[in-house]
């Protein structure tokens, strides 16, 4: 595939989106990793997904029926007021995170597809309709000075406001749920040590399967920890193809540095099993993975 | 359409709040450490560690686990007989640090926590160790295999 049309902006959406074969995306996956911009790109097309689906999180109204002036009037009354309510709530978490101490999480705020900085980076598509927002407060303005006090008491007036706050609160528990993502990382090549990992491996992966979260894990193998996935020595072959066969989400993956090494010292043609792919740099990738969010294992 | 636009705005104000929200933590400093291995020269400078790293911040300023899976259970095995173990464990304990054991290893190698290990109950075990590895670190956790 070259290069242009790998990285289209058709092949981006399929990306996000998960419509494409388990193999090319962990290839792109790596791609993506190293380029930045590509890197913000899939961000922002996450971003506009997340959004998407929250917006969608309802179903969108029945056809608009003809409205008396008066029932429309309190629609909107009602609307402000959750409206109010909400940027309230947004204004008083805004500025906790003013206080002096305040740690930041790095696998927060460097997340590609985080929460935070989905925030930092979304003020464009926040500022129109902040906007419009404001109006509909000053439409209420009575409302609005009654409500700003008693916040609590409020809330159960609203009654789209609560169902919209059960995200505020589920995402500042779990920073990124939607996607655990893990790196396990093997560099010896003790026999006894790599089963024990491969034993872990399969265990991570049927508790999020029977526990239905959505998980990726990347296998990252270099130094000795190579032999795992040759042709040549790996003592767990067939296991690793069951593995690879039976999660999808398992990605194998071999130091290239390493396999250079073994060629050029020892003269070794390195031949990988069916399935693991090959990144720059082992250590490379442990850094990059860490960047993105993702959390580091060694078994 | 007004609904679908009330909705994006209200998402959009909540997406704000979210933003800020998972920004804010606390002081403390979070850390997990890892074990999976038995051998007792390796337990016993892994438990230094953890106990320098406390010394070095403040029993107050921190907040460690430790989690104990596959052949790293056998450290709490040990200290059921080994009492310069189990003082360590237990000195350990006294500065806040938690002990989280593997159920799925208990499951695995037939272990029963009560009688088999030093000090544990049923809200030390957590499901998979693994897995709370990966959790722990999503909640602010830095990973340290010593």
């Amino acid at each position: 595939m070259s290069q242009e049309k790998r990285f289209s902006d058709e092949f981006l959406n399929a990306f996000v989106d998960n419509q494409i074969a388990a193999e090319e995306k962990s290839q792109a996956f790596i791609e993506i990793g190293q380029d930045e911009t590509l890197n913000r790109q899939v961000c922002e097309l996450r971003k506009l997904h997340d959004l998407v689906q929250l917006a969608y999180r309802e179903p969108p109204a029945p056809p608009a029926r003809i409205t008396s002036g008066s029932t429309s009037r309190h629609a909107r009354l009602r609307f402000g007021v959750a409206a109010s309510v909400l940027l309230t709530l947004g204004i008083v978490l805004g500025s906790m995170i003013h206080l002096p101490g305040a740690t930041t999480i790095p696998t927060v705020t460097t997340a590609p597809d985080g929460s935070a900085q989905r925030a930092a980076t979304s003020p464009k598509r926040v500022a129109l309709p902040m906007a419009t927002s404001n109006t509909m407060v000053a439409a209420a303005p009575t409302q609005e000075s009654l409500s700003v006090s008693p916040v609590t008491s409020l809330l159960p007036t609203p009654t789209v406001a609560p169902v919209m706050l059960v995200p505020v609160i589920a995402q500042k528990k779990i920073p990124d749920n939607t996607q655990t993502k893990v790196l396990i990382h093997l560099a010896r090549d003790d026999v006894e040590q790599l089963r024990l990992a491969l034993d872990d491996i399969e265990g991570l992966l049927k508790y999020y399967r029977e526990t239905r979260q959505n998980a990726r894990l990347e296998v990252v193998v270099n130094g000795g920890g190579l032999e795992l996935v040759r042709t040549d020595t790996s003592a767990f072959a067939g296991r690793i193809l069951r593995l690879q066969r039976e999660y999808d989400n398992l990605t194998f993956a071999a130091c290239q540095n390493t396999i250079d090494r073994l060629a050029r010292e020892q003269g070794i043609i390195v031949r990988l099993l069916p399935g693991v792919i090959t990144i720059d740099s082992g250590m490379a990738e442990i850094m990059r993975r860490q960047n993105q969010g993702w959390t580091y294992l060694q078994v | 359409m007004r609904k679908l636009l009330t909705l994006t705005i209200l998402a959009m104000l909540t997406v704000l709040g979210t933003g800020c929200a998972t920004m804010h933590g606390d002081d403390k400093q979070k850390v997990v450490y890892h074990i999976n291995y038995n051998d007792e020269k390796q337990l016993n400078a892994a438990l230094g560690n953890v106990k320098n790293h406390i010394s070095a911040i403040g029993k107050d300023k921190i907040d460690v686990k430790v989690v104990l899976h596959g052949n790293g259970v056998d450290l709490l095995k040990t200290a059921n007989t080994d009492l310069d173990m189990q003082q360590k464990v237990i000195g350990l304990k006294k500065d806040g640090v938690a002990f989280e054991v593997c159920g799925n290893t208990l499951k695995g190698k037939k272990i029963n926590y009560k009688n088999d290990l030093f000090d544990v109950s049923e809200k030390d075990i957590v499901p998979s160790g693994v897995a709370e590895l990966a959790t722990l670190q999503q909640q602010g956790y830095v990973y340290i295999k010593p």
